[in-house]
């Protein structure tokens, strides 16, 4: 079986990899992690400043490819304004969506279901995962050893 | 002499290279596999495959201590592949060749048993920028436990080592000055012979990291000179888990044990234990028997073809993908060093290395993506991962222009 390409790059996936919303520092972050993919050396940060239990500002750096990039910049949009709770709930249920080759990814009206076309290409899991990763250990000050 | 665009010309001996290895014929996503990630672990040719087969099929038991047949052709058949290994690089006795799992461990025994006792704290190991970090990190842990100071010779933008930056550095202090000969990475090819002299003229004994030249490039021990050379099988066509190094007798003879176990022992008494002579002394326990007799075939397969022949076609090889590389749009190499064998490292404007991997493969083609277990090289040229192109004796130009032909792919969907 021929794996899709288009699948993987989606439209969608391509305009957030070339043109990433919120990639740039935050001055002012209440909370920063920075989180490694020893397997290619990747590299994202995510910046986010909470205001009464709420995330009201989140920004990302990052060394990595388009995957990691697109999720990234989707993972600012997404997250902004929600409550902290919510995002940590949100971060692990979209891990595990995009880790579970069997589940569908079908989030309404949500640019981040063009992440599910990594699922044809394992070895690509983590660079869609990576930041939302890097999200859960700025939310919970824990870091990943590997970080 | 080739024009340095026209493809080199496939030698006699090499014409049917690729029958012999079965995974060659494999098809990767409907596409013929074109593999260019040697650098990382070359395939197999069939002759490994069945000695491997045949050893457990026919001959196995365990080695060095059974009377029974079984174990006498075992042991036959594993020291016959020491032997092979010492013939190969021309060291003065088989018992100099010893088995590890691989590159890795040679290094961490060498580390344990030659170098840790050497050192006082404030001493000094040297090696260059451009090292795999199994020949960094073993030398880390070391200085943590030694307060030794790792030293690191600088490299030149092209990927050439500053050779009067390392020889300067060889001083007083120096306890091991160790070196890649040829770069995992980017494919630069190191002056060892003037290494290993400047170091020896200084007293500071040698080792050489010859993982990626052992398969391209002759060796010999006794030319060298050198005390250590370190390597894996994987990489010169033998089963994955086994490897070796090259030890200088009157120095191994003088080693402490590296892991004590069984077989490495002379007697056993809660009073003392004495140890074996070298190799044993530094072979604990039961070792990859199958993947020691494979490696003897490997090194048979390679001695059929010639190692002059391959090493001929391979550096043409090399050139011409170093060189149709450099004119494809989009690409720029990292590092252009003056003797380059094996490998080329490779960024795009647009794409990112794991994106241009990922693209390569749906087109059947596997190359290396990542940091290639070089990170302070990588962070030397500001970039995280390359995607990396190593060759070895079963390509040929039609997979470099197939490589070449999938890049437009790659600029199709990123450029």
């Amino acid at each position: 079986m021929n794996p899709d390409l288009k699948s993987l790059y989606r439209d969608t996936l391509l305009k957030h990899s070339r043109e990433p919303r919120n990639r740039n520092p935050l001055p002012d972050a209440t909370a920063t992690a920075k989180l490694k993919n020893p397997l290619c050396g990747d590299l994202v940060s995510v910046h986010l400043k909470s205001e009464n239990d709420r995330i009201t500002q989140i920004s990302f750096e990052a060394q990595c490819c388009s995957i990691c990039m697109a999720s990234a910049s989707m993972l600012t949009e997404k997250i902004i304004g929600t409550p902290r709770q919510e995002a940590q709930i949100f971060a692990t249920s979209l891990i595990d969506m995009i880790s579970d080759p069997e589940t569908e990814m079908s989030l309404p009206n949500n640019d981040l279901n063009a992440l599910s076309g990594v699922k044809e290409f394992p070895s690509r899991t983590r660079c869609a995962t990576l930041p939302w990763e890097a999200l859960l250990a700025a939310l919970t000050g824990r870091m990943k050893s590997e970080g | 002499m080739n024009d340095i665009q026209s493809p080199p010309t496939i030698p006699e001996s090499l014409i049917r290279a690729r029958d012999d290895f079965p995974i060659l014929k494999r098809e990767i996503n409907g596409k013929p596999l074109v593999y260019l990630d040697n650098a990382a672990s070359t395939q197999k040719p069939q002759s490994v495959i069945d000695a491997v087969t045949r050893y457990y099929s026919n001959e196995n038991a365990n080695i060095h201590r059974g009377v029974h047949l079984l174990s006498q052709e075992a042991t036959a058949a594993y020291e016959a592949a020491r032997g092979k290994l010492a013939r190969y690089l021309n060291a003065s006795d088989d018992s100099e060749i010893i088995f590890t799992r691989g590159a890795t461990e040679s290094v961490n025994l060498i580390a344990h048993s030659f170098v840790e006792p050497l050192l006082k704290r404030g001493d000094e190991i040297l090696i260059t920028h451009m090292e795999h970090h199994a020949n960094i990190v073993p030398w880390q842990l070391l200085c943590e436990r030694t307060g030794a100071v790792l030293k690191v010779a600088p490299i030149f933008d092209n990927g050439d080592l500053d050779i009067e930056a390392y020889l300067s550095m060889i001083g007083p202090k120096t306890k091991l000055a160790a070196a890649v000969h040829v770069s995992n990475a980017i494919g630069t090819v190191n002056p060892i012979e003037t290494i290993i002299q400047a170091a020896k003229a200084k007293g500071v004994p040698t080792l050489i990291d010859v993982a990626q030249s052992i398969q391209h490039i002759e060796l010999d021990v006794q030319a060298l000179d050198c005390d250590f050379l370190i390597f894996s099988g994987q990489k010169i066509f033998s089963p994955t888990g086994i490897g070796g190094l090259y030890g200088r007798r009157s120095l191994l003879d003088g080693m402490r044990p590296y892991q004590g176990g069984g077989d490495m022992i002379a007697h056993v008494s809660f009073d003392g234990t004495t140890y074996k002579e070298p190799p044993s002394r530094f072979e604990a326990g039961t070792p990859h028997i199958a993947g020691g007799i494979g490696l003897g075939i490997a090194i048979d397969y390679i001695q059929s073809i010639g190692r002059n022949v391959i090493h001929d076609y391979e550096s043409q090889l090399i050139e011409y993908a170093a060189n149709r590389l450099k004119n494809a749009p989009g690409v720029q190499l990292v590092g252009d060093p003056t003797h380059r064998s094996g490998a080329i490292s490779f960024t795009m404007d647009n794409a990112h290395p794991h994106d241009i991997g990922t693209i390569l493969d749906t087109e059947g083609i596997a190359i290396r993506s990542g940091h290639h277990c070089c990170e302070p090289l990588m962070t030397r040229y500001g970039i995280s991962s390359t995607a990396r192109v190593s060759i070895a004796l079963y390509n040929t130009h039609e997979d470099i222009d197939a490589l070449i032909s999938s890049l437009d792919k790659v600029n199709a969907l990123f450029g």
